[in-house]
């Protein structure tokens, strides 16, 4: 990041990314033209709505850098967020809802790393097959049907503040520091590196490949698990369908973000500017309120403009 | 998604005699499901059956046969069921407008081309990855699609019309005289001819495809359009099945397609896979919904089970290549 | 660098253009409704532009982009109470999940109308809604009737779990528990959808050999039901419900036997009206369940109109509209 800021204007540009241009020039667009969008109460607005997905974006983009994908999230993150609802219902606890969560999460990542590591099949498979059981045991366990009644310990989460900031952006920012720390300062972040770009490295090394990207799907699916209690308090109930889909979401936010499909290249902070603006697109749309089929549309534009202007600045 | 080479898959073309017995288990497994519905429930096994399931089975064939294509060249195509949503529209308010279904139908493979052809652009010239590019586009579909049927359904179309999708020929449904002349052209544009060679030879290796000589840009222009044109059939088989189309048509279109490509065996990593292997894909997919409402099974279960379904096919084939390899 | 200045010029003049024209005078009411594809949906806006229209009023419409989409209407509303509109007439996309959204609104003190499907919690100025059990009993005792009281029917139930299908699904069934003649033989999600509709009546039909009569959940699977019968070349009795301007055609053409009205475009019209005579300080009606009307070949006509022809009830006509 440093070397970006020093760099001459022309060469900055640049040097870029897709990502930051786009965010940079919604929030200019917004800005001038939505009343009330850069007002404290919207940009926080816009930062609590996009925690959830952050918490699906940041390990997505150590699975998308391990070459893999998890098509399952949206789904674990659904049956996550049942799981607190039923469990603090019947405890009353948040702590034992939140638990829960995290060890069905974490059971759900488990499987797909073990499917993809150790079955050997690929990821695109092993999660689309885990999206249909974490769907339908959503389905089961709620019998289709909304789960209400749970505690406020629940949906005080997601309106609490700390030092007036709300709680949800903490965690947002508390996840977004974990992942930094994890990918850029430790020697778990250099073998992720290295399990996408030089998966032999590691062997030489005397490292089990294997393990470490079980890691990452188990990560994956305790994120999951905890974005569930956040969407859970969000909705103060369990819904077996609310979280379907975001997994393509978080997918698109990564890739916007400049994190490369192929050999291991992964950029954090791009996976958050990607997130950032999603969010401040359907925001910013909302508040001028454009005809809904033209949101629909505009946020496949984005991705398109994102993914285009990546594409050149990497050939020019 | 580099691991090909390490993987070294064999020539292209010696994939026959390679996927012969990778087949015969897929197959194996139809007729199993097929086997335990009957015992359960007489009715599964009665001709009428049969013809239902195999009808059922071609609009998600139809579909799946073209991204199969894509998955051989290791892409991935997720605006197919967008694509039909918006072609069906088009071809609908065409035959409404003129009468004429003929016009109506190459609407329809029309529109789902172009919008193939533009994922093949975005892809290959704009060096987009094809996950992402045609996720953009679903939602750009979606978003014209919404704008231009404003909640309202187009229904009610011509006898004639209709024949497509719900009439019969000497006593067959017309949509699987389709799905046999569709799987015919497929396995035979795939692997009889140079232009479907060079396909797997690029989902092999890119790389070597390039030098090779083959004009890959070209082909995966060609690849993606025929993936968007078999939707806009699907869309007129839907359209004539239906009598209707409305916005939402799409939606639960794409995932049972992409899930019959891999049930059947096409690999991800490109290269791998034949049509007739979706067709049993597309079959076993549709062979658990028909048991699931013969037995008046919960549908809350219907995920559950078709992710395990698609675990345990996939697994199979992977046990099976490593055997054959 | 020219392709992408462009690109922004574009994307920048597309969004100019078309916030100049969300200005206007008189109160702006912001209605919430559950996705873009459903017809019905599409009639509960058309009603609402319609009243706006009337009353001088200026209307702004939010749907996820998503379809039912919990999260994204949850933000909408969000966004929605930092442009602080003078009024909201709000359908829930589930109606207990959204009701922290409502007291999100309420928090932020503007009033509130609940349409279609009644919120779990929250205050509304007003509820307007059609009562779907008794839609579902009415237009289910209307078929039975027609069968004599005897034969065999099927049910296709909507999305599980959601207001609307248990209700239907529960009148329904209430139905049939008064004409014990009449033997039920499968009750199978089609999740409100065509082609879901269409290959379950087909799979149904593999295994029962005699169905007369076919108990939908709404129009689209009614219609879906009556292609796969047409397909197989069978003869049911088939019933929807919504009332949409496909299912008024099929009554029409002799092809449904019925459609309960669900009156989207009245909901449409009392709920914006409703919103807009609180802000001016006149009486409302804090509650309006329309009665159910079981569209037939006998009736069809008033239905038989474009939206645009069709005009809002008055204040006086609304409190005669509705059962309470």
């Amino acid at each position: 990041m440093s070397d970006l800021a020093i760099a001459s204007p022309i060469s900055s540009l640049r040097r870029l990314p897709g990502v930051a241009i786009v965010l940079v020039l919604l929030i200019a667009l917004f800005g001038a033209i939505a009343p009330g969008f850069l007002s404290a109460a919207n940009l926080s607005n816009v930062l609590v709505q996009s925690t959830i997905l952050t918490m699906l974006a940041l390990p997505m983009t150590l699975i998308i850098m391990t070459e893999g994908i998890d098509l399952s999230m949206g789904a674990v993150l659904t049956l996550t967020s049942l799981c607190v609802a039923i469990v603090s219902l019947a405890t009353q606890s948040m702590l034992l809802g939140l638990g829960a969560a995290v060890l069905v999460g974490t059971v759900f990542g488990l499987a797909n790393g073990w499917l993809v590591a150790i079955a050997k099949i690929p990821p695109f498979v092993a999660t689309l097959a885990t999206l249909g059981m974490a769907h339908g045991l959503s389905l089961i366990v709620s019998d289709g049907q909304s789960v209400v009644g749970i505690p406020h310990s629940v949906r005080d989460i997601y309106s609490a503040k700390l030092l007036g900031i709300p709680v949800p952006i903490l965690m947002g920012v508390a996840s977004y520091g974990v992942f930094h720390g994890l990918l850029y300062h430790t020697r778990f972040g250099t073998y992720v590196f290295a399990l996408g770009g030089n998966r032999d490295a590691l062997r030489y090394a005397g490292l089990s490949p294997t393990r470490l990207l079980i890691a990452v799907y188990a990560i994956g699916g305790m994120m999951a698990g905890v974005a569930g209690l956040l969407m859970t308090a969000r909705m103060n109930s369990g819904h077996p369908t609310a979280g379907l889909g975001l997994e393509f979401d978080a997918i698109a936010a990564v890739a916007v973000g400049g994190t490369s499909f192929e050999r291991g290249k992964g950029w954090l902070l791009g996976t958050l500017l990607g997130v950032l603006a999603v969010g401040v697109l359907r925001n910013g749309l909302n508040l001028v309120s454009l005809p809904s089929s033209v949101q629909v549309a505009s946020v496949g534009v984005l991705v398109i403009v994102a993914m285009f202007l990546d594409g050149l600045r990497s050939r020019a | 998604m580099s691991d090909i080479a390490k993987d070294a898959p064999p020539p292209p073309w010696s994939f026959l005699s390679h996927n012969a017995a990778q087949l015969f288990y897929r197959l194996l497994a139809a007729l199993l499901i097929c086997i335990v519905l009957s015992i359960a429930n007489e009715s599964f096994l009665s001709l009428g059956n049969i013809l239902n399931v195999l009808r059922q089975a071609s609009l998600t064939f139809f579909i799946a046969s073209g991204l199969t294509l894509v998955v051989l060249t290791a892409g991935l195509d997720l605006s197919v069921g967008a694509n039909v949503a918006l072609s069906a529209c088009l071809a609908g308010t065409v035959i409404h407008q003129t009468g004429s279904p003929v016009l109506g139908i190459l609407t329809g493979l029309v529109a789902g081309g172009t919008v193939g052809l533009m994922n093949g652009v975005m892809v290959t010239a704009m060096r987009i990855p094809s996950f992402i590019a045609t996720y953009g586009m679903l939602w750009v579909l979606n978003g014209v699609t919404y704008w231009y049927m404003a909640g309202e359904t187009i229904h009610g179309f011509p006898a004639g019309f209709r024949q497509i999708g719900s009439g019969y020929f000497l006593g067959l449904p017309i949509p699987v005289y389709l799905l046999l002349v569709f799987l015919a052209i497929g396995t035979l544009f795939a692997q009889r001819t140079v232009w479907g060679q060079e396909i797997y030879a690029i989902g092999a290796n890119p790389v070597a495809a390039r030098l090779s000589g083959i004009p890959v840009s070209r082909r995966l222009l060609l690849v993606y359009t025929v993936s968007g044109t078999m939707a806009g059939l699907a869309s007129i088989i839907f359209l004539s099945r239906l009598n209707s189309a409305e916005a939402d048509i799409g939606e639960s279109l794409t995932l049972p397609a992409i899930a019959a490509v891999l049930i059947g065996g096409t690999s991800l990593f490109g290269g791998v896979g034949t049509i007739f292997g979706t067709f049993v894909g597309a079959l076993i997919l549709t062979l658990v919904l028909n048991g699931m409402n013969l037995l008046s099974i919960n549908a809350n279960w219907q995920p559950l089970v078709t992710g395990i379904i698609v675990i345990i096919a996939v697994w199979l084939d992977m046990k099976t290549r490593r055997g054959a390899t | 660098m020219q392709h992408r200045r462009s690109c922004y010029l574009a994307l920048s003049l597309l969004i100019a253009s078309a916030t100049t024209q969300a200005r206007a005078d008189g109160e702006t009411i912001a209605v919430f409704t559950k996705n873009q594809t459903n017809p019905f949906f599409q009639t509960v806006r058309v009603g609402a532009d319609n009243m706006a229209k009337a009353l001088n009023a200026k209307i702004l419409h939010y749907i996820p982009t998503k379809p039912d989409s919990i999260p994204e209407q949850l933000s909408q509303i969000e966004d929605v109470v930092v442009k602080k509109p003078s009024a909201i007439v709000f359908t829930p996309v589930d109606y207990k999940a959204m009701v922290p959204g409502v007291e999100k609104i309420n928090d932020a003190k503007i009033p509130v109308v609940n349409i279609t499907d009644r919120s779990a919690g929250g205050k509304f100025v007003s509820f307007i809604g059609a009562d779907d059990y008794s839609l579902g009993l009415e237009t289910g005792r209307f078929l039975l009737k027609t069968l004599g009281g005897k034969g065999n029917v099927v049910i296709i139930e909507g999305v599980k779990g959601s207001l609307t299908n248990v209700d239907r699904v529960r009148g329904f069934n209430d139905a049939l528990k008064e004409n014990p003649g009449v033997k039920l033989l499968a009750s199978q999600p089609g999740n409100y959808q065509r082609l879901q509709a269409l290959q379950v009546m087909e799979n149904l039909m593999q295994s029962n050999a005699q169905i007369d009569g076919v108990l939908a959940a709404n129009d689209a699977m009614a219609v879906g039901a009556i292609e796969a019968l047409d397909g197989a070349n069978r003869k049911a009795l088939v019933i929807g419900i919504n009332g949409t301007k496909e299912a008024v055609d099929a009554i029409k053409s002799g092809k449904l036997l019925a459609s309960g009205d669900y009156n989207g475009f009245a909901q449409g019209c009392l709920g914006t009206m409703m919103a807009i005579r609180s802000l001016r300080g006149e009486p409302v009606i804090t509650e309006i369940v329309l009665k159910p009307t079981v569209i037939t070949k006998d009736n069809y006509q008033p239905f038989d109109l474009s939206l645009e022809q069709r005009s809002c009830p008055s204040f006086e006509d609304a409190s005669k509209l509705g059962a309470k």
